[in-house]
């Protein structure tokens, strides 16, 4: 228990509103000005769980959802968050794990062995995730991935290439980014957003199929719709949905969580209970002068 | 009319005042709770809630039409006693409209049944994808109504007084205001700040590329800013005393009375009951 009240100090409890209003606000501003298949409402409660550790990331994310439903008025309500509150809660905890064993740390000058092994490790990490992974979800409907596209409706096919891009895509991008960066450490945030991204559709879908018949009035709705035409049940169709999407919008998320701390000063962030994991400084309990940091 | 219903206002919230101020004091503390113009307005905010949640969760876990139509009538009664009738009809229809087309659209052209009504397209239209999007947008609507009554007729630091009264912790309370203030307070900000850049020559009124492209010196002033503003506002609490263990008095909470507690059990009794009797096939 002494865990858990170590993690919550006033920086903690300050951090936590302020969290929430940026997963408020980016999430209902993406909602309804891009219709995209993303959510980007997540990451308030990422940084708070890098920062502060698992538990206040929990709470984060749980209060963001119980708050955007029960209290916030007119404008900033939304009427589907408050079921998925136990998603996002995860969502915390999970960041908050992945920055306990050093997921968030930057690793800047990287030699080049290490960062080309990497980016290697990455893309090989999504490949095999997005093979095993995926395809066995998508087999059973018409949606074929580089199979046999004679009898395969175009629509499917479309979309089959379209996920082979963006994933292709994201692979390349990230390996654009260590190049120039030269920080092994991208990597590693955008293998935890990735794992997250899984975890939370498998949570999210039978909630979402089972409160709201599948729907959320966010551009994620099209894919479902798609996955039903093709022939899937309800359940199925969303969680086929977000296998896509989750991972996608979790991965970016931790992405960027991680440039958002690389971003703030070392001073600020290694004050926070879980800031010195995040600058390094793992085991140096004083700074300077001597002085305990609050 | 209006005359007595001031005066039940009035007497309501110098009620909610803490007993043994001055009256000079309590007159000033009588001014900050805030106002309660109808009968609904002045029940307790836990009741006003435990009625919010009981509604929600029935019409959701039951489903089907007799029980959310009771609630979404329920809730229109009960914001006509409250004055609300037509604002909270606009505010649930602004708020659910994008909901209920994706849900109509979603369920009635892509759902497989059986009876197919008529075809567009690719797609049939069947009277079992019809049913469920005429049930969903019921579950949605008595959703939304019952927690747009209860926010409208709760003021946030009402419902928090009342909640830290009642024992919950006084750090809580603070998350939860300071939530509801950060949230306007951020996007004002946002304004600023995509003024100031503007002044710098940022782009916004361009195709997709353009904004997106602006998205970035919009956005990462705003996260950057709020996060370091944390330092100086915990500082601030610390020095008043923020971190000291214990309850804190309240200047104002709202009252609770014997009749309401009453009202909340049978209200949990009832939603109990209804549960309990969808999942033995009784409803």
């Amino acid at each position: 228990m002494d865990w858990v009240r170590q993690q919550f100090d006033t920086r903690t409890i300050v951090l936590i509103p302020i969290a929430i209003a940026i997963n408020i606000v980016l999430g209902q501003t993406i909602a309804a000005v891009l219709k995209i298949p993303v959510y980007l409402d997540s990451i308030g409660t990422v940084l708070v769980g890098a920062l502060a550790g698992p538990i206040p990331g929990l709470l984060t994310g749980l209060l963001t959802n119980v708050l955007w439903t029960y209290v916030l008025p007119a404008p900033f309500n939304s009427t589907i968050a408050a079921p998925f509150a136990i998603v996002a809660a995860e969502i915390g905890l999970l960041a908050g794990l992945f920055a306990r064993y050093g997921f968030f740390r930057s690793r800047p000058n990287t030699p080049w062995p290490t960062l080309l092994a990497g980016g290697t490790a990455v893309a090989a990490i999504f490949i095999i995730i997005g093979y095993f992974g995926f395809v066995p979800f998508y087999a059973g409907t018409d949606f074929t991935f580089f199979g046999d596209t004679a009898e395969a409706s175009p629509f499917f096919v479309a979309m089959g290439y379209l996920v082979a891009i963006g994933f292709i895509a994201a692979v390349v991008g990230l390996g654009v980014v260590l190049l120039v960066r030269r920080d092994v450490g991208i990597a590693y945030a955008s293998v935890a957003g990735l794992i997250t991204g899984i975890v939370s559709a498998i949570i999210s879908a039978p909630i979402a199929a089972v409160v709201f018949g599948g729907v959320t009035g966010s551009g994620v709705d099209l894919l479902t719709a798609a996955f039903q035409q093709a022939g899937s049940d309800l359940q199925t169709a969303v969680l086929q949905q977000g296998l896509i999407s989750d991972p996608i919008d979790k991965t970016v998320t931790f992405i960027v969580v991680f440039l958002i701390l690389q971003t703030l000063s070392r001073r600020f962030v290694a004050r926070f209970p879980q800031g010195e994991r995040i600058v390094g400084l793992e085991g140096a309990e004083e700074d300077v002068a001597g002085i305990p940091s609050a | 009319m209006t005359a007595r219903a001031d005066a039940a206002e009035a007497a309501h919230r110098e009620a909610a005042v803490q007993p043994g101020l001055e009256p000079e004091d309590a007159a000033l503390v009588a001014r900050l709770v805030p106002p309660v113009p109808s009968p609904y307005h002045r029940l307790n905010p836990l009741t006003k809630a435990a009625i919010a949640t009981a509604g929600s969760l029935a019409a959701i876990v039951v489903g089907g039409y007799p029980v959310p139509l009771l609630v979404i009538v329920a809730a229109l009664v009960s914001a006509e006693i409250a004055g609300l009738l037509g604002r909270l009809v606009r505010v649930t229809v602004a708020v659910g409209l994008a909901l209920a087309i994706s849900i109509v659209l979603v369920s009635t052209l892509t759902r497989a049944g059986e009876t197919v009504l008529f075809v567009i397209g690719p797609f049939d239209v069947t009277a079992e994808g019809v049913d469920f999007a005429a049930q969903t947008l019921l579950k949605v609507f008595a959703l939304s109504l019952s927690i747009g009554l209860f926010t409208l007729t709760t003021h946030p630091r009402a419902l928090v007084a009342d909640l830290e009264r009642r024992g919950v912790s006084s750090r809580f309370a603070f998350v939860a205001l300071a939530t509801i203030e950060a949230v306007p307070a951020m996007v004002r900000r946002a304004g600023v700040i995509a003024e100031a850049q503007r002044a710098r020559g940022l782009d916004s009124e361009g195709g997709v590329v353009a904004r997106a492209r602006g998205l970035l010196p919009l956005v990462g002033p705003v996260l950057i800013s709020a996060v370091t503003e944390v330092e100086q506002r915990s500082l601030a609490l610390e020095a008043r005393a923020f971190s000291r263990p214990g309850r804190r008095d309240l200047l104002w909470a709202m009252p609770d009375r014997g009749a309401e507690r009453a009202l909340r059990w049978i209200v949990g009794g009832v939603l109990l009951a209804v549960v309990l009797g969808h999942l033995g096939g009784l409803v």
